[in-house]
């Protein structure tokens, strides 16, 4: 009987199709990687320059040709703070409503995933023009620091509810009927076991967050305004980084260096954010899994 | 409610539950009868009676989908957990508590019935933590919290090997560690009854063998159940035996009694083909 030989496919050229393949891919990230790059070398040839000490604390002068951004960091700091305290109780309690809670396939959470799916994709100058009316006109609060954070947490709201289900959703399956054999109330489970458990996802999603809030512009024109004065209470109208290198940019005609400039503080706080949310998270989850 | 009186209603419940009881009602933690656990319409266990004898250990054994298991999580109410599990029947502990009452106080119940898992699921927390938080949660102290969690990882035989890293992450632990954590953790709560489903078949066999010695050393303080199958393990550490079978459709119990003359001597030809490791 004679034996079948596989059949045997003729390669041309076997090698040549990794190597092209390889090539584009390296080509793929050289080029990526050459994007940032060369964003960054720009900021930095043009910005790096005026960056002084008086630059982080001085204020805005000749519409921003001269002086500081120290009240615009205050202003950042403090839109960011009004988001982050409406949008972290928002977001984990709605994530864990929906882990905990309802059944996955419920018309409930259904809707409430649809809507928050939605949310993600409006654009932010809706969210800006949404805030301006509800914010500030329907709740009073006009041109403020705290009507411009709320309209960054309903615009980030999408990404922590995202983040915090997945992280919730990935937890050891059997860690919840370990809480409940022991006799443990739903609330002692979620707020010692689960969250804490999770907490380096919710950490990663609050980082996303920031990064988006803090380079947003649309959505602030329209709510927390443009005044370059030190802020004294959220109250007050403030300007964020980004909305004045957005002014700058297009309204100053000179300012491009100090765009530039506002541009590059603006890229390393986001930085400093991801890297030290990135350390926290590791820091975590290596305290979990050191061995003893 | 006296000794005698409360005998006397176990032998009661004993006479209501047919043919199912292993001993005399009188001495038996848990007496179950006419359980039945249902998954939405299909039935996976049908009619078990069985009593659980006090401070001894009681092996549950047979093949795979028998029902073992959803048997044994009905025991604490764990099939509360899953979406279309609905149970019927009496499950009474031996102060009359009726397990399976809608009304029945489901978080102490969970601690006068323990449980441990196939796969040992310690907190992703430090050692302390995953006995803090069950105790504070049933009420003890802060400052009684350090000797009872001592107590028990000196029962499980833990305390040597962790005393000096009680703030280190219990997940870091070995998998046999992981498990007998688990089984201290379970005992802290000063259980009644502690159930095992299949404890060993997730670990090593040296593991194996060292939390098979400390469920074996546990007769005598706290009533045990165990599903294994391993049926060397049941007959070296069971003083009684139950064996699940599948009829219609649905988990059976098909033969209780002493493990000693379960083992040698079943009634049940399916039992018998299966304890003889002819069949399943």
């Amino acid at each position: 009987m004679p034996t079948l030989a596989p059949p045997q496919k003729r390669r041309v050229f076997p090698v040549l199709g990794d190597r092209v393949f390889g090539a584009f891919g390296m080509a793929a990230a050289l080029l990526s990687f050459g994007l940032f790059a060369w964003i960054v070398w720009d900021l930095a040839r043009l910005g790096f320059p005026q960056l002084s000490w008086g630059y982080f604390t001085g204020e805005v002068e000749d519409s921003g040709r001269a002086g500081g951004i120290g009240p615009l960091l205050v202003s950042s700091l403090l839109i960011l703070v009004c988001c982050l305290g409406l949008v972290i109780p928002l977001g984990v309690g709605c994530a864990l409503w929906l882990s905990e809670f309802v059944k996955r396939r419920s018309v409930a959470a259904r809707l409430v995933t649809g809507g928050v799916d939605l949310l993600a994709s409006v654009p932010s100058i809706v969210f800006g023009l949404f805030g301006m009316v509800f914010f500030g006109q329907v709740l009073g609060m006009g041109f403020s620091i705290l009507a411009g954070g709320l309209t960054l947490a309903c615009m980030i709201l999408p990404i922590l509810v995202r983040t915090t289900l997945s992280a919730l959703e990935s937890l050891p399956a059997d860690l919840r009927p370990a809480a409940a054999a022991l006799g443990l109330t739903n609330t002692t489970a979620i707020a010692k076991i689960l969250l804490p458990a999770a907490l380096p996802g919710i950490v990663i999603g609050i980082t996303l967050g920031i990064g988006r809030a803090l380079s947003e512009t649309a959505a602030l024109i329209f709510t927390s305004g443009y005044s370059i004065r030190w802020p004294e209470t959220l109250g007050d109208s403030g300007r964020s980084l980004s909305v004045h290198i957005y002014d700058l940019a297009l309204n100053v005609a000179g300012g491009n260096t100090m765009a530039a400039s506002s541009a590059l503080v603006l890229l390393a706080l986001i930085l400093l954010v991801n890297s030290v949310a990135v350390a926290l998270s590791e820091h975590w989850l290596r305290r979990r899994h050191q061995t003893p | 409610m006296n000794p005698s009186a409360l005998s006397r209603q176990n032998e009661l419940n004993c006479s209501t539950s047919g043919s199912g009881c292993i001993v005399d009602c009188g001495t038996s933690n848990l007496c179950v009868s006419e359980l039945s656990v249902f998954y939405r319409d299909h039935s996976a266990v049908r009619d078990v009676s069985l009593n659980i004898p006090t401070n001894e250990i009681t092996a549950i054994v047979g093949p795979s989908g028998c029902g073992k298991s959803s048997f044994l999580h009905s025991l604490n109410r764990l099939t509360d957990l899953i979406p279309g599990c609905r149970v019927t029947g009496s499950i009474r502990l031996c102060d009359g508590t009726e397990i399976t009452h809608p009304q029945a106080d489901i978080l102490s119940l969970r601690r006068r019935v323990g449980i441990v898992f196939q796969r040992p699921n310690p907190f992703p927390q430090s050692i302390r933590r995953n006995f803090e938080i069950p105790l504070k949660e049933h009420g003890w102290h802060n400052r009684d919290i350090p000797d009872r969690m001592e107590a028990v990882l000196r029962d499980v035989g833990l305390w040597d090997e962790v005393s000096d890293r009680l703030h280190k992450s219990a997940i870091a632990l070995s998998g046999g560690q992981q498990q007998r954590l688990c089984i201290a953790r379970a005992l802290a709560l000063d259980p009644e009854v502690i159930l095992f489903d299949e404890p060993c078949s997730a670990l090593d066999p040296i593991a194996s063998g060292v939390v098979e010695d400390l469920i074996h050393s546990l007769k005598g303080k706290v009533t045990v159940a165990i599903v294994t199958h391993n049926l060397a393990q049941a007959r070296r550490i069971a003083d009684h035996a139950a064996v699940f079978w599948v009829r219609d459709n649905a988990g059976a119990l098909v033969e209780s009694g002493p493990a000693a003359r379960v083992f040698s001597d079943p009634l049940d030809p399916d039992a018998a083909l299966y304890l003889s490791g002819a069949r399943g």
